[in-house]
C-alpha cells in the first residue's frame, strides 16, 4: 500500500464551508478526487449494533439512493456503515467513507481494508481530517460534523437515543440539512432514536419508493422461478427456518431444503443463521 | 523355596505374559522385596499382600522373601499382581500346594481383609489366556465370560483360592456367555421422536448415521443441540458382536466397566468438556490410557461448544479422524488404541450465543464474532461433511402439528442399516464401509453426476467460492442422500439437498 495520500483544503469541499470556524483546514484522502462526487451527496448512518431489520432497511435505502444517482456518504465502521458502503458498491454506485481515525492508520481489520480498496477501485473516496491518528472516542464524534456538512440529506437507518448517529443528526439540523429517518419497532432500543426524530418532527419518515425499485429491477433483470412460488409466497412477509417452511407447506424438510438451495443459487433468497428471507432490496 | 506363578500385564490393548517368581529363603535377614521395574502401586503390594495373608488366617513367613516380576525390563504398573504374589508366597511357604497347573493365570487386586477388588483389564486377560484357567476378582469376572475355551474362576477372597488349590473346596467355573446373545437386544437411550421440532437437524443426523459422516451443528444455546447429538448412537446400526468386544476391550483397560457387567452393548457416547487436555482427548499418561477418542470408538464423540476447545486439542483430533486409531508414544513405550468415532460438534453462532435469535439481542461486536469463527476454521472443519443450523424454536410453534410425524429412532435405524448395506456392497474389498470414507478416486468411480447435477454443483462452487475439498464432500453427502432415497445415481434434487449442509461462514 502506497503511503501517499492526496490532500485538499477543507473550504474547497462543497458544504464544508457551512461549518465556519469548525471547518477542517485540510482533508486527507485516498482515491481520485472528483468534485462531482459532492454535488448530490446523501449520508446514510446508523448504529454499529445493527438488527436484522436494520440491515434490510439499510440495504434497501442504499440501493434506492444509489439508483437516484446520489453519492452515498458513511463512516466505514461495522454495522450500518459497512452495510451502506457494500450495498452502494453492489449497485454500481460511488461512495465516500469519512473516517473516525487518521488516514493511513494501519491497524485496521481485514474487512475494513478490503472495503477501503473496493471503495477506491469504484471511483469513491476515503477521507479523513487527520493523518495516522489513532481512533479515540472523541475522534468519531468530532468527525461527524464533516459527514453532516458534506451531505445535503441525512438518512438514519437505526439509532439509539444516545448515540454517535444522533451527533451527526444534531449537526445536520444545525446546518439545515434535510433529515430522514426510518421508523422501527417501538420496542427496539436501536429504533428509539429514529422514532423520536420522527415523532418530534425533526426528521421526515423514510419509505421505500416503488418507482425507483421498478426501474432498478429492470436493470438487474431479476427473474423469478415459477416452480417455487409457494416457498416464495411464504417468505414474502417473514423470515423462516427450513423447519417452519416445511411445516407451513406440509412438505418434508428434505424437499423444501433442496428447493431453498436452488433459490439461494439463483440469488432469490438468502440464508442467515438458519433463517431464510427473500432478497427484496428492490421491492 | 522358589515358586513361579503366571500373570499378565496389559500394555495398551496388548497383553504380555508375566512370570511372578517368589522365593522364600531359609536363610537371610527377614524382609520382603519386589524387583522387576515395579511402580509405586506394585511396591505397595507388599503391605497389602502381607496384611491380606494374615487376615485370611494364614501365616506370613518371617523369612527373606524376594519377588521378581519377569521380564524384568518391562515397567509394571497397576495392582493386578497382588493375587499372584500372595499365592506365590503361600505356595513357597508350603501353605498351599505348589501349582501343578502351570496353565493358571492369577490376576487381581487384594484388599487388606483378603478379599479381591474389581480390577481393570480382565477381558484382556481372558482373551490372552487361551485354554487356560484364570483366577480373577468376582466383580470383574463377567468381562471374561464371553471368551470361549477358558475356565474363569471368579474369586471372592484369597482363602477361596487356597481351598480350591488344596482341593478342600473346589470353586465353580463361570458360565460362558456368547456375545451374540448379549448384543441382540436393541437399546435406545434417547429417542429421536422425543425431540420436538428440528426436523432439519434430524434429517442431518439421519444422513450422518447412514453415511458415517461427521456433523457440526450451529445454533444458539437451548435449541436442543446436545439432545439431538445424544440420539445419534440410537440410530446407528446396532453393534456387531465383534464390534461390541472391541469397545469392551477399551473400556476394560480403562476400568470403566461397572461391577458385574459383561460387555458394552450400546454404542458409546462421549461428551468431554472443553477444558479437556490433549492427553485426555487422545490418550496419555506414562503408562498410556485410552483418551476420549478411544472411549468413543465405534460410537459418538460429541464436542459441545466446540469453538471453546483449545486449538491444540482440536488439532490432535486430525490423526485419529484420518486413521481411525491413535498411536501414543511415551517413555515407557508406544501403544495403539482404536479411535473410529463419529464426530458431532455443536457451536454457538457467536460468543454470547444469541446472534440471529428471534427474541434476544446479541451483544457481540463484528470483530468478536469473526474471531470466534476463525477459531473453528482450518483442518478440523475440512473433515466435517455436514454443517447444519439449529435455530431457536418458538415454543408455540413446537406444539403446532408437525408436517410429517416424527420418526422414531428404531424406524430411522432400520433405514440406516439398509443404506449401510448398500454402501458395504459398493465398497466391498476396498477396506472402506461408508460413503464418508471414500477418497477422491472412489468418489469419481461411484458418484457419477449427470449433466444437470454437475452444472448445479459448478454453479454452487462458483457462487459460494467452495474449495476442492468442499466439492468432494458435497458429492459424498449427495451420494448418501441418494442411497437413502434408494437411487442408483445422484440426481439434481439430491445435490440440491446436499448443498443445504455445506459449510458457511
Amino acid at each position: 500500500m502506497a503511503n501517499q495520500f492526496g490532500s485538499i483544503e477543507g473550504k474547497k469541499v462543497k458544504g464544508l464551508a457551512d461549518l465556519g470556524s469548525r471547518c477542517p483546514k485540510k482533508l486527507w484522502f485516498r482515491g481520485n478526487w472528483d468534485d462531482k462526487l459532492f454535488e448530490n451527496a446523501a449520508a446514510i448512518i446508523g448504529s454499529r449494533r445493527m438488527t436484522d431489520y436494520g440491515r434490510k432497511v439499510t440495504e434497501k435505502m442504499a440501493a434506492q439512493l444509489t439508483a437516484e444517482g446520489k453519492t452515498i456518504v458513511s463512516g466505514l465502521v461495522y454495522g450500518v456503515d459497512q452495510t451502506v458502503h457494500r450495498a452502494c458498491l453492489e449497485f454500481g454506485g460511488r461512495t465516500v467513507a469519512v473516517l473516525g481515525w487518521g488516514i493511513g492508520w494501519d491497524k485496521l481489520g481485514d474487512e475494513e481494508k478490503k472495503l477501503i480498496e473496493s471503495i477506491e477501485k469504484n471511483g469513491g473516496l476515503v477521507i479523513s481530517e487527520w493523518e495516522g491518528m489513532r481512533p479515540a472516542l472523541w475522534t468519531f464524534a468530532y468527525r461527524d460534523r464533516i459527514m453532516a456538512a458534506m451531505a445535503s440529506e441525512i438518512y438514519v437507518a437505526e439509532a439509539a437515543v444516545k448515540s454517535g448517529t444522533m451527533i451527526t443528526v444534531e449537526w445536520g439540523l444545525k446546518l439545515g440539512r434535510e433529515i430522514w429517518a426510518v421508523p422501527g419497532p417501538v420496542t427496539s432500543k436501536v429504533s428509539e432514536g429514529t422514532n423520536k426524530l420522527i415523532s418530534e418532527g425533526k426528521a421526515r419518515m423514510w419509505m421505500p419508493n416503488q418507482q425507483a425499485s421498478l426501474s432498478l429491477r429492470d436493470k438487474n433483470n431479476t427473474q423469478r422461478d415459477r416452480s417455487n412460488t409457494d416457498i416464495y409466497i411464504s417468505l414474502q412477509n417473514e423470515t423462516l427456518t427450513v423447519d417452519e417452511l416445511a411445516r407451513k407447506l406440509g412438505k418434508p424438510v428434505e424437499e423444501v431444503g433442496g428447493q431453498l438451495s436452488l433459490l439461494e443459487l439463483s440469488g432469490e433468497v438468502e440464508e442467515r443463521e438458519g433463517k431464510y428471507s427473500i432478497i427484496n432490496i428492490l421491492e | 523355596m522358589l515358586v513361579k506363578v503366571r500373570s499378565v500385564a496389559n500394555v495398551g490393548l496388548e497383553s504380555v505374559p508375566i512370570e511372578v517368581e517368589v522365593d522364600v529363603a531359609e536363610q537371610g535377614f527377614p524382609g520382603f522385596t519386589i524387583v522387576g521395574l515395579a511402580s509405586k502401586a506394585v511396591e505397595e503390594a507388599r503391605e497389602r499382600v502381607k496384611t491380606a495373608i494374615k487376615n485370611s488366617g494364614f501365616d506370613f513367613p518371617p523369612k527373606k522373601i524376594t519377588v521378581n516380576l519377569a521380564p524384568a525390563d518391562l515397567p509394571k504398573v497397576g495392582v493386578a499382581y497382588d493375587l499372584p504374589i500372595a499365592i506365590g508366597i503361600l505356595a513357597a511357604s508350603q501353605q498351599c500346594p505348589i501349582l501343578n497347573e502351570l496353565d493358571s493365570i492369577f490376576y487381581g487386586e487384594l484388599s487388606l481383609d483378603g478379599s479381591l477388588r474389581a480390577t481393570k483389564g480382565v477381558l484382556l486377560v481372558g482373551l490372552f489366556a487361551r485354554r487356560c484357567s484364570i483366577f480373577v476378582p468376582v466383580e470383574s469376572a463377567n468381562e471374561a465370560a464371553v471368551v470361549d475355551g477358558i475356565a474363569v474362576f471368579p474369586v471372592r477372597n484369597l482363602k477361596q483360592v487356597v481351598d480350591h488349590l488344596t482341593g478342600a473346596k473346589k470353586m465353580e467355573v463361570l458360565k460362558h456367555v456368547e456375545v451374540e446373545e448379549l448384543v441382540g437386544e436393541e437399546l435406545v437411550d434417547f429417542d429421536l421422536a422425543e425431540v420436538a421440532g428440528q426436523e432439519m437437524a434430524k434429517r442431518a443426523l439421519t444422513i450422518a448415521a447412514a453415511g458415517g459422516h461427521n456433523l457440526l451443528m450451529w445454533g444458539p444455546p437451548g435449541t436442543g443441540k446436545t439432545m439431538l447429538a445424544r440420539t445419534l448412537p440410537g440410530i446407528l446400526p446396532p453393534l456387531l458382536p465383534a464390534e461390541a468386544l472391541e469397545v469392551t476391550r477399551v473400556y476394560s483397560v480403562s476400568g470403566m466397566i461397572s461391577a458385574g457387567e459383561t460387555i458394552i452393548r450400546r454404542r458409546p457416547f462421549r461428551a468431554p468438556h472443553h477444558g479437556v487436555s490433549a492427553a485426555g482427548m487422545i490418550g496419555g499418561g506414562s503408562n498410556p490410557l485410552p483418551g476420549e477418542v478411544s472411549l468413543a470408538h465405534l460410537g459418538v464423540l460429541f464436542l459441545d461448544e466446540m469453538a471453546e476447545f483449545p486449538r491444540t486439542v482440536l488439532e490432535a483430533l486430525r490423526q485419529p479422524m484420518e486413521d481411525r486409531e491413535v498411536e501414543i508414544v511415551r517413555a515407557a513405550g508406544h501403544v495403539r488404541y482404536p479411535a473410529g468415532f463419529s464426530l458431532v460438534g455443536a457451536v454457538n453462532p457467536c460468543p454470547c450465543g444469541y446472534l440471529g435469535h428471534p427474541r434476544r439481542e446479541c451483544k457481540c461486536t463484528d470483530k468478536q464474532i469473526r474471531k470466534y469463527r476463525a477459531k473453528m476454521s482450518g483442518p478440523i472443519l475440512d473433515r466435517i461433511d455436514l454443517h447444519v443450523k439449529v435455530p431457536a424454536v418458538e415454543t408455540n410453534k413446537l406444539t403446532a402439528e408437525s408436517s410429517s410425524p416424527s420418526l422414531s429412532s428404531r424406524e430411522v435405524r432400520e433405514k440406516v442399516v439398509g443404506v449401510r448395506k448398500i454402501q458395504e456392497a459398493r465398497l466391498a474389498g476396498s477396506g472402506m464401509y461408508t460413503n464418508s470414507q471414500m477418497r477422491n478416486r472412489e468418489v469419481r468411480k461411484y458418484c457419477k453426476l449427470d449433466e444437470q447435477t454437475e452444472k448445479l454443483l459448478k454453479l454452487a462452487v462458483e457462487k459460494w467460492d467452495l474449495s476442492a475439498r468442499a466439492y468432494f464432500r458435497l458429492i459424498k453427502v449427495a451420494r448418501t442422500i441418494a442411497d437413502l432415497a434408494g437411487k442408483e445415481d445422484i440426481d439434481p434434487s439430491n445435490m440440491a439437498e446436499a448443498l443445504q449442509y455445506r459449510q458457511t461462514n
